[in-house]
């Protein structure tokens, strides 16, 4: 080895080590330590949030006890207040010197008690190891020697100092009765000392109670109690644990102040000197709806079913907020945080708690059924008619091969019986005979109730779009194809999405539709009065849904079409039609023989070509027919003629002629139609209209009903795959401008590939993963532009992120068995029917007509307030309002309870399956027991009844004055209903409870409030008391309601007829009115 | 150059070890063979002076006089060994304490992960599977490894080199190994690490991994390309070609030893040379269908209705 110099030393043998494991071993005891550091803080995060807590709400606990204490000092000076501090401080000097006397002999009992005690036990003890030996001893002889030797123990003298110094030697049986004896002395002494007491501790409770129930905040005690635990906090995990439904959230480590009384932000957690709130200061907040928390015990629900995230996770706040690759519940964002309410309530259509609104997810359950999402995608609950529909007839075809076999095995064992050989055998074989009948019996019943059902459903079934078979008779031809182009071109707000057509897709759909609509003759109408019908449209109520003008100019409701440029599209007698009855089928559908029935169908069987809802059954099969265009419009009960006036308005609503549309005369070529059919369908069109040939169509979306929990894998990114998932400057994959307006948080910059990105970049550009892609036409996405708003694109992100699959056991879903499942149901339909375009059903909530500007200054024009519906009337009554709002069957164009009112109660045409859903659902809200056993009115006698007229008919309430009566000059300027509707209708303790306070009620209302005051316990008159009354001891309010409950019109006409000032009021009143109306020109418009 | 994707799998927990090896293997493939050229320059020294050759050396310094002939377990060896394990323990905690174990989210049997990969140290043997069938791959070819390994001891006749390092009194040895060793099986797990992407694809190093990549590749097997159909056949024609193999192989392995190994061949029997001899070529066998599938896109040789090669 020439190269390496020759160490003279033995290198193996004289080498030190030392060096080396010196180092090693430094190394090794500073990775030691930092292991013992990382283990108890670094893997503990929350240790360093909950040390900051303590420090943070303990100062800020001091600022709020010196604001309370200030409050309480106010409290305090309140004379009430001190008198009953008075109280206190004299029964405390009262019972001073005797409460003294009772402490010190309670004492001394204790003390003597704790001396005979010591020795006691100790004693006791050594019997019960002896007794123990004894009983698990085997022989008899080791028994004997046990028991001689506890008697001997017992025997044994044992010595009692006294606290007084004195000493007394027991046996034990004396030492256990002295033990006894000073314990029940004791017991008394105690007793004797609380009731000396009580005086005392009652006045003190008394000073307490008023201080917490005068102050707004929390008291000085009660914050007190709160520093306490954060001055004493010992750092430890604080952990929900729910076993039954396996939650473990751990949430609380950090966030310590969730469930804190007071209201906590970020700000007032802001640590000393921080200009901004840091990420302990965000986390210190308390829950921002404790109304909520009160809902959903936390002890029970805990944090991640509702947020989600990673509730056992401590080790940092990305794990414990699950916002990484490997959960797949990451917490919802602070936007979307309402996904967590879907979880559970799924079932439920409108989500209100107390009377607070959830408007992003109810709105998102909203747009996902008025914008036609489920007519491609089914989602569980949604549009489930035709689905039940399919059930029912499946159950029918059961039941019905069920009934031939059962006739047939009856006739099979009637023979046997017949050839029986004894007469026994014959008798149990006809009774097998007989039960058959029976059981066949019933199963005919059970047909009807099918009958029944699917003939509600038929009712029931909608379409979001209009029927296309009627397109002939409705449409201008040569609009269709402009239409289809681009529907948001035409009318901004559409419904109608954008499918991104090229033309000759276009041109084959407009055939295809053209050439399979109906084309039986419409009856002509003559053109109208444009002017009333404009007058008409503006007042009848048609925009609570319908919404007109353009850009700042619309006014009206979203839930249906604007119609500012109807009259470049719609057929005038068609419209006409429309108007008067959009229910009304050119021809009826048969689903049975899947075709549609004409005259010659009914000619056939000598039948008049007549079908309604009496005349549903199909004349070839007697199958239930759809004999109603699936459409959500009521009717109005117009006369033809309004009808043929506001037609004639609404044509006059144009931008350009509609004669000045290209021609499209290829709609007519048969060659095209087969092509058009094939686009159909593919692009799902009878989703949401219907089309003739497509009425069994499926869906063709996927089912989005626990689109939630669909692993990001399954989710198509397309070549933004990569871009998804690294965010950065190219990370946003939409350009066009308008769609990007879409998106709720912008063009994206941060990673987007979860599913909240990908929903959201779905909805604003739903083909967004085909950009970049080489496809064909079927090939192509087909989910259309909605062209939503950004909130809208919120509300329905956040509506598919909570649509999950929970883990969460089945209790935790929200579907009581109670009333509570009426209000369920029957939001469905509120909803549906956009009854709350007209009417508050919650406090506070916004009708679209309040919103405008005509009812400003008429406020008594606009509809009734429903937010004690439930409570007001008899839920009988309301089935038959329901069902013909008129009351009426010839006197139809009219409201049947308010005929005052120009905005017109529609008549929807429910099915028996809906009104019975809806009294439910109102009386369920107003917590009203079903089924309803209306009180008993007591018969008035002649001297009750004419102290009640009097108080009816006197100055200072002239109920008349208002209320309508019958009288068509009256009734011109009523503004309230009718009494003689009462009886029937009303519901007395309700009468009661309106006359007394009806602004509590109905704020708003133009009923006059404070005409009753209470006296003695009895609601009295608050005006002059009429001098019938001189002696009366009852109760005025009862008498007035038992009054209009057995109101007969012969007496109300008398009583109108004896109110000689109300009369000249009521002309005066009137003038008053016709003046305003007259500033008001667009409110006018009676009904010719 | 898609450097975030490179990142991503060289920093991912699992892949950390994998990452590690190539260093420490380089260095210590490094240092073995520094330390077996300096011993076969002191072979060479010591066989040159018939003086020197008489001393005991137990290090590539010259003898000293006055140095100790032969040293203690303890403490010469010990300590040094004990040293080792601190550091080694040192390492671990570090480890432990900056990465945590790489876990997933719960097993959803209804989406398999994509690429789904074996730990790292199996890596090898799934990427094995894309050449033999899972009856190969899976089972023989592990059996075949351990017992091969177990079989060295009675197989290696060269009493050289034994207690020292060396290249030259054992070359086929220490080649056989790390043919064996780096290429077989580091290598593959290299690929199976680096290379293998989404639906096991061939993807380069710092080739972004997508998931929608679509690649034409049409596999064929070997008697397809020559046109034969009949089961029996295609049978008949694997069994000659394998067996061909192993024929031409072992003439050419026997004439290597005779010629290049004289020494160790005369010290074996028939049966220790035939082992070696088999062993030899099925390693040989595994890079060389590689070949063939990677570049000729063949994908079995033999096909049988049992299994397939």
């Amino acid at each position: 080895m020439p190269e390496q110099p020759n160490p003279e030393q033995d290198p193996i043998t004289t080498k030190s080590y030392a060096a080396y494991y010196l180092v090693a071993m430094v190394i090794l005891m500073a990775t030691l330590f930092w292991a013992l550091w990382d283990e108890a803080w670094t893997q503990r995060p929350w240790k360093a949030f909950q040390e900051h807590w303590a420090s943070r709400y303990s100062a800020f606990l001091n600022t709020a006890r010196s604001k309370s204490a200030t409050s309480e000092t106010d409290v305090e000076k309140n004379p009430d207040y001190i008198a009953l501090k008075q109280a206190y401080e004299k029964t405390y000097q009262d019972s001073k010197s005797q409460g003294e006397d009772a402490r010190k002999k309670l004492d001394d009992a204790s003390a003597r008690l704790l001396a005979v005690q010591s020795v006691f036990t100790d004693r006791r003890a050594y019997v019960n190891a002896l007794t123990y030996e004894l009983e698990t001893s085997k022989s008899d002889s080791e028994k004997a020697s046990k028991r001689k030797e506890i008697d001997k123990y017992k025997s044994e003298q044992a010595t009692v100092e006294y606290p007084d110094g004195s000493k007394e030697t027991y046996t034990f049986p004396q030492l256990e009765e002295k033990y006894n004896e000073i314990r029940d002395e004791r017991t008394k002494r105690s007793l004797e000392l609380g009731d000396v007491l009580k005086p005392v501790t009652a006045a003190k409770a008394k000073m307490d109670e008023y201080i917490s129930d005068h102050m707004v905040d929390l008291t000085p005690q009660q914050i007190d109690g709160l520093k306490r635990r954060a001055t004493e906090w010992v750092p430890a995990i604080v952990q929900i644990n729910v076993a039954e439904a396996n939650i473990v959230d751990r949430c609380e480590s950090c966030h310590m102040n969730t469930r804190e009384p007071l209201k906590i932000t970020a700000a007032s957690m802001t640590g000393k000197g921080e200009k901004k709130p840091d990420e302990y200061a965000d986390a210190f907040v308390s829950h921002t709806q404790p109304e909520l928390l009160q809902l959903h015990d936390p002890e029970k629900f805990g944090c991640s079913p509702c947020h989600q995230g990673n509730g056992r996770a401590t080790t940092s706040i990305e794990k414990a907020h699950g916002n990484y690759e490997h959960w797949l519940w990451p917490l919802f964002p602070k936007e979307n945080a309402q996904a967590g309410c879907q979880n559970c309530h799924a079932a439920d259509m409108v989500l209100v708690s107390g009377d607070v609104q959830w408007p992003t997810l109810n709105n998102g359950k909203d747009l996902f059924r008025q914008r036609g999402c489920m007519g491609c995608h089914r989602f569980e609950g949604y549009d489930k008619e035709p689905e039940d529909l399919n059930a029912i007839g499946q159950q029918i075809k059961q039941i019905e091969t069920q009934k031939i076999d059962n006739s047939k095995q009856t006739a099979y064992l009637m023979k046997q019986a017949d050839a029986a050989e004894s007469n026994e055998e014959a008798n149990k074989l006809n009774t097998q005979a007989v039960d058959l009948r029976v059981a066949n019996s019933k199963l005919d019943g059970r047909l009807q109730q099918l009958d029944y059902q699917s003939h509600s459903l038929m009712q029931d079934q909608k379409k979001v779009g209009p029927n296309l078979k009627d397109v002939r008779l409705k449409l201008n031809k040569n609009w269709i194809p402009v239409w289809l182009k681009k529907p948001s071109d035409f009318r901004p707000t559409t419904k109608m999405p954008n499918f991104r057509l090229s033309d000759h897709q276009i041109q084959a759909i407009s055939a295809y539709i053209w050439q399979s609509g109906f084309t039986d003759p419409l009856p002509k109408h003559k053109p109208g009065n444009a002017t009333h019908g404009k007058e008409l449209f503006e007042t009848r109520g048609c925009l609570a849904c319908h919404s007109i003008g353009e850009g700042d100019q619309t006014q009206g409701g979203t839930f249906a079409a604007n119609l500012t440029r109807v009259g470049e599209k719609a057929n005038y007698d068609y419209l006409v039609r429309w108007i008067h009855n959009a229910r009304q089928r050119t021809r009826p559908y048969c689903p049975y023989e899947k075709k549609d029935i004409g005259p010659e169908d009914y000619a056939k069987k000598g039948l008049p070509y007549e079908f309604d809802l009496d005349h549903s059954r199909c004349p070839n099969d007697g199958h239930e027919l759809q004999v109603q265009n699936m459409t959500v419009m009521p009717s109005l009960r117009l006369s033809p003629e309004d009808a043929e006036d506001i037609a004639t308005y609404l044509m006059t609503q144009k931008k350009q002629e509609p004669s000045s549309y290209a021609d499209a005369s290829y709609m007519d070529d048969p060659k095209l139609k087969d092509e058009g059919k094939k686009w159909v369908r593919y692009f799902g069109c009878s989703g949401c209209h219907e089309i003739g040939g497509f009425e069994d169509e499926g869906r063709i979306g996927t089912e989005l009903t626990y689109e939630g929990s669909k692993p990001i894998e399954r989710l198509d990114f397309a070549l933004f795959t990569e871009v998804a998932q690294r965010g950065g400057k190219d990370a946003e994959p939409i350009k066009d401008k308008e769609d990007l307006a879409r998106l709720p948080d912008g063009p994206a910059t941060e990673p987007w590939y979860n599913l909240k990105g990908f929903f959201e970049h779905k909805l604003a550009e739903p083909n967004i993963f085909d950009q970049g892609k080489v496809k064909g036409e079927t090939e192509a996405l087909r989910m259309p532009n909605l062209h939503l708003t950004r909130e809208q694109v919120l509300d329905l992100t956040t509506f598919l992120m909570g649509s999950e699959e929970t883990s969460l056991p089945a209790s935790y879903q929200y579907k009581p068995g109670d009333a509570r499942h009426d209000i369920q149901e029957g939001w469905w339909i509120i909803k549906k029917y956009n009854c709350m375009g007209c009417h508050q059903f919650i406090p506070g909530q916004q009708t679209i007509l309040m919103g405008m500007k005509q009812y400003q200054d008429i406020q008594e024009q606009l509809p009734p307030k429903l937010l004690t519906e439930g409570a007001r009337v008899d839920p009988e009554w309301m089935r038959k309002f329901l069902s013909n709002p008129a009351l009426s069957t010839t006197d139809t164009n009219r409201n049947g309870v308010r005929p005052y009112l120009k905005v017109r109660m529609p008549t929807f045409s429910f099915s028996d399956n809906e009104l019975r859903k809806l009294v439910r659902f109102f009386q369920a809200l107003s917590q009203q027991p079903m089924p309803y056993i209306p009180e008993e009115v007591p018969a008035l006698t002649t001297k009750e009844t004419d102290m009640a007229r009097s108080l009816f008919s006197s100055t200072a309430a002239p109920c008349l004055k208002c209320h309508a009566t019958g009288d068509p000059n009256h009734d011109k300027i009523a503004t309230a209903p009718n009494f003689l509707l009462a009886k029937e209708r009303l519901k007395p303790d309700w009468v009661e409870r309106w006359i007394t306070d009806p602004q509590a009620v109905s704020p708003g209302t133009s009923m006059p409030s404070g005409l009753f005051k209470q006296q003695n316990n009895q609601w009295v008159f608050a005006g002059p008391t009429p001098p019938s009354f001189q002696g009366y001891e009852g109760d005025h309010r009862k008498l007035l309601t038992d009054y209009i409950f057995q109101l007969t019109p012969e007496e109300q006409r008398r009583v109108a007829a004896s109110m000689p000032h109300a009369k000249a009021e009521m002309q005066r009143r009137s003038e008053r009115k016709q003046a305003a109306v007259e500033s008001h020109p667009v409110a006018s418009g009676g009904s010719r | 150059m898609d450097w975030r994707q490179l990142w991503e799998i060289c920093s991912a927990p699992d892949n950390v070890p994998i990452v590690g090896l190539i260093p420490l293997l380089c260095f210590y493939i490094y240092l073995a063979f520094k330390q077996a050229h300096a011993n076969d320059q002191l072979i060479a020294q010591l066989e040159g002076d018939a003086a020197l050759a008489k001393t005991h050396h137990r290090k590539t310094w010259p003898f000293k006089p006055g140095w100790q002939k032969e040293v203690h377990v303890w403490p010469f060896l010990l300590r040094i060994e004990f040293l080792a394990a601190i550091i080694v323990t040192i390492i671990l905690m570090v480890w432990s304490i900056t990465l945590n174990a790489p876990l997933e989210e719960p097993a959803n049997p209804n989406l398999t992960m994509n690429p789904a990969k074996a730990p790292w140290y199996f890596l090898g043997l799934q990427e094995m599977l894309v050449y033999f069938d899972p009856w190969i791959a899976g089972v023989v070819m592990p059996t075949m490894i351990i017992v091969g390994l177990m079989v060295i001891p009675y197989i290696d006749t060269n009493p050289l080199g034994s207690g020292y390092y060396t290249w030259k009194q054992r070359k086929f040895s220490i080649g056989t190994f790390l043919f064996g060793f780096i290429i077989l099986w580091v290598a593959m797990i290299i690929i199976g690490t680096f290379i293998r992407g989404p639906g096991w694809q061939w993807f380069w190093p710092g080739q972004t991994w997508d998931h929608n990549r679509l690649i034409y590749e049409v596999n064929r097997d070997l008697p397809d390309i020559f046109g034969i159909t009949s089961n029996m056949a295609k049978a008949l024609f694997g069994a000659i070609v394998v067996g061909g193999y192993y024929l031409l192989g072992g003439f050419l392995v026997y004439s290597l030893f005779r010629r290049y190994m004289a020494k160790d061949f005369k010290r074996m029997s028939l049966l220790q040379f035939s082992i070696t001899q088999f062993l030899l070529l099925t390693m040989v066998a595994l890079p060389l269908k590689m070949g063939l599938r990677l570049l000729w896109h063949i994908k079995y040789v033999w096909i049988t209705p049992w299994f397939n090669i």
